[in-house]
């Protein structure tokens, strides 16, 4: 029983509900609220990583809690292993730095900002905990229920259109998972995950199949895998870029932990192997990464380049994930880090750099580049990494692809993951050439003060220094951050453990 | 067996609802059928004839009916509702913009 594991979904839950109270009284105690919750939940995740240091090394962490102290099967039970602690650290750190820099960003409606901002944490923090699979099922709804009021944020045509899509979508995809939820009630009569996976191999060979079938909809419909892709661009480029960061940085990698949760740790993936179904994941997977960089290359607006290249990006990590190797598991989850640390920085930056500029055109951003130098540095480091360029850790975690891919012999998929960095390379270094143009007949400075009223340049400059400065480590010690993914990788590969830890006491 | 049909019966209708309507109004009212049809199917799969939850402690009941299902189907409906109502909200928003609730206006929904 660790009693620091419910902590971590409670305090951003309770602030969310703090903030409109202290918001009656001043601004500025808001402010302060925010900041300081959001450093209590990151010193209570540090206390858990240095209380469990030499597990964490050793790749055996398991954490417990017991809600009502019910003994499974019957509570809902916490718990962390190796993959929740890796996908939480990410998450917590990368709202740290998202609030960070919301704050001197966001001008309008801050209060109602930063309670959707606090719900979606608490929302991800439990979807990453929790063992039980219809509460999965109520974090995922209130993540998409929390996420969608931060798309149409702007409050503009645009932005409620695809926030009317991405609830359409969410919603049907948050009913398959439903769907999935109640076959596997009926069917075996349990929500724990750990007895689901120590009981479902005595299914019916055509229940299994309803089953992955239905949970494979919803998350794919969530993720924005290829024939499901068609809301990702707007609802990621519609909203200011903060909330973009968040959006095409953190949530989906929930998803992704959320698909490698279900189909490794509770079904099982030799279900998905024998239904056939690993191959339609890999194949839909692949079509979504050259579709993504493909409509990439076609886009003019630099928000919605971005969206796309998420897209690619994310169609790349499942289908590297279906190759179930210990390899695949370790590139896949490698460039999830990776990626969110530059996706992050990316949107960041360009929602920085945009408030310069009239437009989100490619012909709007010449000579951005000179409006803050630094900055602009940081940019172009994040785009490296995102087309694999070597001291980034774009390029060792695509490495790590390829060879996850050539030592499976499935020789086309490493040929598209390539074709896809070259198209990338061009969409990418088409932005940062424009940068560099300078205007010969000086335009006017054209402040855009509707939405982002102040930015703080120092903050800004500084966040977009250290991610820079955090890829280029990151690529160079990648093997650092091996240490929680090899782990993590073991116990995918060994289910059992995790059923027998739950269930054993 | 009747009730798999009346599921998949409604969940068809509902999902017919979101394709074919020029009515965002309308669009939503299909999720909501989608919604009704899964907590009907989950009710009437996990009906045992037995009596039905809350019991007394001092009562003593041979067959009782599993009251899990109770539970997630309420948790379901609040869910619901609280989406309806936010997808409302969105749809009056819009209006607001372009007066008119046709999906068409969004670009089609099965374009980027």
């Amino acid at each position: 029983m660790s009693t620091s594991l419910i902590l971590l979904i409670i305090i951003p839950l309770a602030t969310a509900f703090a903030i409109p109270f202290v918001d009656i009284f001043s601004n500025k105690a808001r402010k302060y609220l925010v900041v300081f919750t959001t450093f209590l939940e990151l010193f209570i995740l540090v206390t858990i990583i240095f209380n469990n240091y030499s597990s964490i090394l050793n790749g055996t962490l398991f954490l417990k809690y017991y809600m009502g102290n019910w003994i499974p099967p019957i509570g809902i039970t916490l718990v962390m292993d190796m993959l929740s602690i890796f996908f939480s650290t990410m998450i917590t750190f990368a709202m740290v730095f998202i609030v960070i820099y919301s704050i001197g960003f966001i001008g309008h409606h801050e209060g109602k900002y930063y309670v959707l901002l606090f719900l979606i944490w608490a929302a991800m923090q439990g979807i990453i905990l929790t063992g039980d699979i219809f509460n999965l099922d109520v974090f995922l709804e209130l993540l998409l229920i929390t996420s969608a009021p931060l798309v149409a944020f702007k409050r503009n045509r645009e932005g409620t259109e695809a926030a009317i899509k991405y609830m359409f979508y969410g919603t049907i995809g948050g009913l398959f998972v439903f769907i999935g939820v109640v076959l596997v009630y009926f069917n075996l009569g349990t929500l724990n995950f750990a007895h689901i996976s120590q009981n479902f191999n005595s299914l019916s060979f055509f229940i299994k199949k309803m089953i992955s079938i239905f949970f494979l909809l919803g998350i794919f419909i969530k993720l924005g895998i290829f024939p499901f892709h068609f809301w990702l661009s707007k609802a990621h480029s519609a909203c200011p870029s903060s909330i973009s960061a968040l959006l095409s940085g953190v949530i989906v990698k929930v998803y992704i932990y959320v698909f490698i949760r279900l189909f490794w740790n509770v079904i099982g993936f030799e279900v998905l192997i024998e239904n056939g179904l690993d191959k339609v994941i890999l194949i839909a997977a692949l079509i979504s990464s050259i579709i993504g960089h493909i409509m990439a290359l076609n886009e003019d607006d630099i928000k919605k380049m971005l969206a796309y290249s998420t897209v690619a990006n994310l169609g790349m990590i499942i289908s590297v994930l279906t190759l179930n190797t210990k390899l695949a598991i370790i590139a896949a989850l490698l460039h999830v880090f990776g990626h969110l640390l530059m996706k992050i920085s990316l949107f960041t930056t360009t929602g920085y750099l945009l408030q310069f500029t009239p437009g989100h055109k490619l012909e709007d951003l010449k000579g951005v580049a000179y409006k803050n130098k630094l900055l602009f540095i940081g940019f172009i480091v994040a785009a490296g990494g995102m087309i694999g360029l070597p001291p980034m850790i774009g390029f060792s975690s695509k490495w790590y692809i390829l060879r996850a891919f050539i030592n499976q012999n499935i020789h086309w998929g490493s040929i598209i993951i390539i074709v896809g960095s070259v198209i990338a390379f061009v969409y990418y270094i088409r932005f940062i050439i424009y940068g560099f143009k300078k205007i010969s007949i000086g335009p006017p400075e054209k402040f855009r003060l509707i939405l982002s009223v102040f930015y703080r340049e120092r903050v800004v400059t500084d966040i977009a220094i250290f991610f820079a400065v955090a890829i280029i480590i990151a690529g160079i010690f990648y093997k650092i951050a091996l240490i929680p993914i090899n782990g993590a990788a073991e116990m995918l590969q060994n289910p059992y453990i995790y059923v027998e830890t739950i269930l054993g006491g | 067996m009747i009730n798999n049909f009346v599921f998949v019966a409604l969940f068809l209708l509902g999902f017919y609802a979101i394709l074919v309507k020029k009515n965002l109004i309308k669009m939503v009212i299909g999720l909501n059928i989608m919604e009704g049809a899964i907590f009907y199917w989950f009710i009437t799969l996990t009906d045992r004839g037995g009596l039905i939850p809350i019991v007394k402690s001092s009562q003593v009941v041979n067959n009782l009916n599993d009251p899990i299902p109770q539970a997630l189907i309420l948790t379901g409906i609040v869910i619901g509702a609280s989406t309806s109502a936010f997808l409302l909200t969105l749809i009056i928003e819009l209006n607001k913009f372009t007066n008119s609730t046709n999906p068409d206006q969004l670009g089609g929904m099965l374009e980027d």
